[in-house]
């Protein structure tokens, strides 16, 4: 029940706000407003009561939904849970909202009622995809959590907004299409829409097969993340989502990719993972080294934090797929840190958007002087991104490290590259924004951080130090989970070992006849 | 069988009675709505004769629904084979209900001057079509069929002509006649081919002649001109080249009964009479399914007319649909998921489509009939509850979860993943993003594009009864997205 509640409490509020007369702006926000704070007190509840060094799900919810026709008709359960890996993600959503509504007083003006209907939609969507523990209701999530950014782009959104609306829905969605054969072929394969039991009857599925399911699954997930070839939707998405929607997009959605890729990719086909790891992994390093160039040659300062998240990315999939213990939790732990940080950078963007309208980064320069407030919270949320000791990302970054280097050495050496890049781009980028002289007149007036800005970073601090202190808060939750999946994993290996060894010599006997007729 | 063996007391067994019950409801209402254009007291209560003469016939579906002992005993077969009446025929029936009275509601403002002079004529028509449905989604003989193929073409025809003085809707009226007509003759013919092969033209016949001997190239081209010809009403490709022009000519709620019923009618039709299909035509038929998707999705993309788009969308649709019946071929044990799914993608279908074409039905009524897809420029802010609905309608053509179109293209998916056909399933899901770059304009136009000053949006009062048809639209397209075990 409380895992229901926690799911559809956003989406009655999204109800309540839909009665309530559209001029009632103030209203409108307060009742969402107050449903996000809700749910994000009750995220609080759910990460402090989970126990971490259980494996299994907790929380569960479990009831009859429905029954799929056909000879065997396999029941489909509406069916939550937590684990290690969804607990974090679940509490970072519900701890992000009550922050990313709280920035939409400053941006959004025109058809709020919508807004605040489609930000609360949303959060149900999100949380949904992190709660399902039945594979049909997943996808239920999966493919809902689009529609709302897909209006909150295209109506609130900047110049190009259609544009960019429509690239991020198609992308994603033609993803999502091909995984949604392979989530077909797997439930009536399997007789069963339980994730949980679709990871037994998966992981035992022969290399070939896996290897396809593996495929049509992680397409979608690495179109969502976004991974290096299909990451030019996301440019252009956050460059012109409103402050808010680049939030949410960076914060949480980008994150059900890789909670998809670990969850669906290497939970449920560990042999086609340990096969096809080094893959990510370089797609990975590349994405770092090649996302730190692009964040570099960017002159709008929003493009250049989209940029960065394409890097910052790179990280999680290059730890996860290092499929070590170190990896693993390094890369769950850095998907919140992305969370948190570039959440706050947009949050901080979006703030001297909303001051000067324009991103473009020689229009400013030198407003630390007006904007001493603001400069000390965006030099925060920079350290905190490139990984300065003390601060939640270098937690994370360091464990990806350790653990990729285990797994490749190369790989993690052009990682370490990138944490020089990214150290690059975007101390450079503080300094031609805050510092120097102050080049434009318009700057020398702006207004400080009012109470409201500060109140929004405070809490994404509060969480980042304590990230970065005390890391074993949020790793302690990972422990039974991310055994249990390094354990799959080992499996995964000797089986691979020993079905390459029963090759080994039907090769060489089909290698040795064909010596003989070239001679 | 010679007629003077005819024996009425065992045709009309109790079983024959029930399965009948609501073809002749419909009979006796149309008789009544006679009555009420001769009669001026009753004329006020036109409309209300219409909706309750559905609702007594979807209660005697519901009793055929129930499975009565009189018909579960023949298995559902009465009238010595000519008519089956099981849950099947039933759920069909009850959308062919539904789809009648929704279009019909639509209707009632949609007509005005001369048009509204005869509208009774148009209601006696529209009530004869889910008489002529029910029989072609029952029938067991190809003859029966036929009668009720022409039941419901024939009224259609007139209907698709009813706006006289409008070209447009003249020319639908001849296009979809001739072409019509065609179809026909050519389900005749080949039905004539296949008695002088099989000697029986009833299913039950057939089926014991096929049984003794393989099929013969003779019956073989009979069977290949009725699926032609059904193909033809469904409009899958190559025969889908009729539906843009006579749907956007067509009065708008007549398109919305034409888009549905007729498409439903026929593809119960290839269902009962699957066992006629080779086998060998499985990735035949998949890959007109295939193409149909393609040409209709493709053909939708260059539309700025929202009648043709949803005409082009139809087309997609029926390849949709289609392939179920090639799954059904590949993997014969899947015949009955084959058919839950096509009544499932049917049934929320129907509830979809009707609602989008009944809005636009709405708009044309205020002033100038205009269909065009910029005259939805700006309607969320000035009717966000039409606005709304519409999307709701957009995202199930697209196949949004929570919406029943997910569920049907999910279950439809299912049967070409069961029986192997993957490649076909993953070219299907990739057309489906085409579809949603179309769809997406609507949602554009309607949500994000400002609203156009020269058209502005008429804010004259809706029929209540238009109303309430949208509420039920939206609540079936809902209900099918996130209740399946209501309706499975």
């Amino acid at each position: 029940m409380f895992l229901t509640a926690l799911t559809f409490l956003p989406l009655l509020g999204a109800l309540a706000i839909a009665l309530l007369p559209s001029a009632d702006e103030k209203k409108q926000r307060i009742v969402a407003l107050a449903t996000t704070i809700v749910v994000a007190l009750l995220g609080v509840v759910l990460f402090a009561g989970f126990d971490g060094s259980s494996a299994s799900l907790q929380y569960i919810v479990d009831s009859a939904w429905f029954a799929l026709p056909g000879a065997a008709s396999i029941p489909i359960q509406f069916s939550l849970g937590v684990d290690g890996i969804s607990v974090l993600m679940a509490v970072l959503t519900a701890l992000l909202m009550p922050i990313v509504i709280l920035s939409t007083w400053g941006h959004i003006d025109k058809r709020v009622k919508e807004f605040m209907i489609w930000m609360l939609v949303m959060e149900t969507g999100m949380l949904g995809v992190f709660l399902a523990t039945d594979l049909m209701l997943f996808y239920f999530f999966w493919e809902i959590s689009l529609v709302p950014l897909y209006f909150i782009v295209g109506i609130w959104g900047g110049e190009r907004r259609l544009y960019a609306t429509v690239k991020f829905f198609l992308f994603t969605l033609a993803g999502s299409l091909v995984m949604l054969v392979g989530v077909i072929w797997l439930i009536y394969q399997s007789k069963t829409s339980n994730i949980a039991e679709l990871s037994d009857f998966a992981a035992a599925l022969s290399g070939t097969t896996q290897g396809w399911m593996f495929g049509a699954f992680t397409l979608a997930f690495a179109i969502k993340v976004p991974l290096l070839p299909f990451h030019t939707w996301l440019a252009d998405a956050h460059t012109e989502a409103p402050t808010s929607g680049s939030v949410v997009l960076a914060g949480v959605l980008l994150k059900m990719g890789t909670y998809g890729l670990l969850r669906f990719g290497i939970g449920m086909f560990p042999e086609a993972a340990v096969t096809w790891a080094p893959l990510f992994m370089g797609l990975g390093a590349i994405g770092i080294v090649y996302g730190a160039f692009l964040a570099m040659a960017q002159t709008d300062i929003k493009r250049l934090i989209a940029c960065s998240s394409v890097s910052h990315l790179g990280y999680v999939v290059l730890g996860m797929f290092a499929l070590t213990q170190a990896g693993l939790r390094g890369s769950i732990l850095q998907m919140v840190n992305h969370g948190l940080s570039t959440g706050m950078l947009f949050l901080l963007i979006g703030m001297i958007y909303e001051r000067r309208h324009t991103r473009a980064i020689d229009q400013f320069g030198g407003i630390a002087a007006s904007m001493p407030m603001f400069a000390m919270f965006f030099v925060f949320a920079v350290l905190s991104s490139v990984g300065l000791p003390g601060l939640n990302g270098f937690v994370g970054e360091y464990m990806i490290l350790l653990g990729s280097f285990q797994a490749s050495p190369f790989w993690a050496s052009l990682a370490v590259l990138g944490v020089i890049f990214g150290a690059v781009y975007l101390l450079s980028a503080t300094r031609r924004v805050l510092f120097g002289p102050l080049i434009h007149e318009a700057n020398a007036k702006l207004t400080d951080m009012v109470p409201r800005e500060i109140g929004m970073c405070i809490p994404i601090i509060l969480v980042s130090v304590w990230i970065g202190v005390a890391p074993n808060t949020c790793l302690g939750k990972l422990d039974g989970s991310i055994d249990q999946l390094v354990d799959r994993l080992d499996g995964a290996r000797v089986a691979l070992e020993l079905s390459n060894r029963e090759q080994e010599p039907k090769l060489a006997l089909q290698l040795a006849p064909k010596k003989g007729q070239a001679r | 069988m010679n007629p003077n063996d005819l024996d009425f007391d065992l045709l009309l067994t109790p079983g024959a009675w029930t399965a009948l019950w609501p073809m002749i409801t419909i009979a006796l209402g149309l008789m009544m709505l006679l009555a009420a254009e001769v009669v001026s007291s009753l004329r006020p209560f036109r409309s209300i004769f219409f909706l309750a003469t559905l609702g007594v016939a979807a209660l005697f579906e519901l009793r055929i629904l129930a499975g009565p002992e009189s018909l579960t005993d023949t298995g559902g077969i009465v009238l010595g084979g000519a008519l089956v009446a099981d849950a099947t025929s039933a759920v069909w029936g009850l959308i062919f209900l539904i789809g009648t009275a929704l279009a019909f509601s639509y209707s009632t403002a949609y007509y005005s001057g001369s048009e509204a002079r005869y509208k009774d004529e148009h209601d006696i028509l529209m009530l004869t079509c889910p008489l002529g449905m029910m029989m072609m989604a029952g029938a067991q003989d190809l003859v029966v069929f036929f009668l009720g193929l022409e039941l419901l073409s024939i009224p259609l025809y007139i209907l698709a002509a009813y706006k006289r003085s409008d070209s447009k809707s003249v020319e639908a009226g001849l296009k979809y006649f001739l072409l019509g007509a065609f179809s026909s003759a050519l389900f005749v013919y080949g039905s004539a081919l296949l008695y002088a092969e099989l000697g029986s033209v009833s299913f039950g016949g057939a089926a014991a002649a096929l049984a003794e001997n393989e099929m013969g190239s003779l019956a073989m081209t009979g069977v290949g001109l009725i699926v032609a010809s059904i193909l033809f009403k469904i409009s899958v490709f190559p025969f889908h080249v009729w539906v843009p022009d006579v749907y956007q000519g067509s009065p708008t709620p007549v398109t919305a009964l034409m888009a549905t019923g007729t498409k439903a009618a026929a593809i119960a039709f290839l269902l009962n009479a699957f066992f006629l299909l080779p086998s060998s035509a499985a990735n035949l038929i998949a890959v007109l399914g295939i193409v149909t998707m393609a040409a209709g999705y493709f053909g939708a993309l260059v539309q700025d007319d929202l009648k043709r788009m949803l005409a082009y969308s139809g087309i997609a649709s029926a390849g949709t649909v289609i392939l179920v019946i090639a799954g059904a071929l590949a993997n014969p044990e899947s015949l009955d998921a084959a058919r839950t799914a096509a009544l499932y993608y049917i049934g929320a279908y129907v509830f979809t489509i009707t609602g989008a074409f009944g809005l636009i039905a709405l708009f044309e009524r205020d002033g100038q009939r205009f269909t065009r897809l910029t005259s939805l420029a700006g309607l969320a802010t000035k009717r966000p509850a039409m606005a709304a609905a519409m999307t709701i309608f957009v995202l199930s053509l697209g196949g949004i979860p929570a919406t029943g179109g997910f569920l049907g293209k999910w279950f439809v998916f299912s049967v070409l993943v069961n029986a192997n056909m993957i490649g076909f399933a993953v070219i299907g899901a990739v057309l489906s993003v085409i579809a949603l770059a179309f769809y997406l304009r609507i949602v554009i136009t309607m949500w994000m594009l400002p609203a156009d000053e020269a058209h502005p949006i008429p804010g004259a009062d809706r029929p209540l009864i238009a109303g309430v048809a949208t509420a039920v639209c939206v609540a079936g397209v809902i209900l099918t997205g996130i209740l399946p075990g209501l309706f499975i």
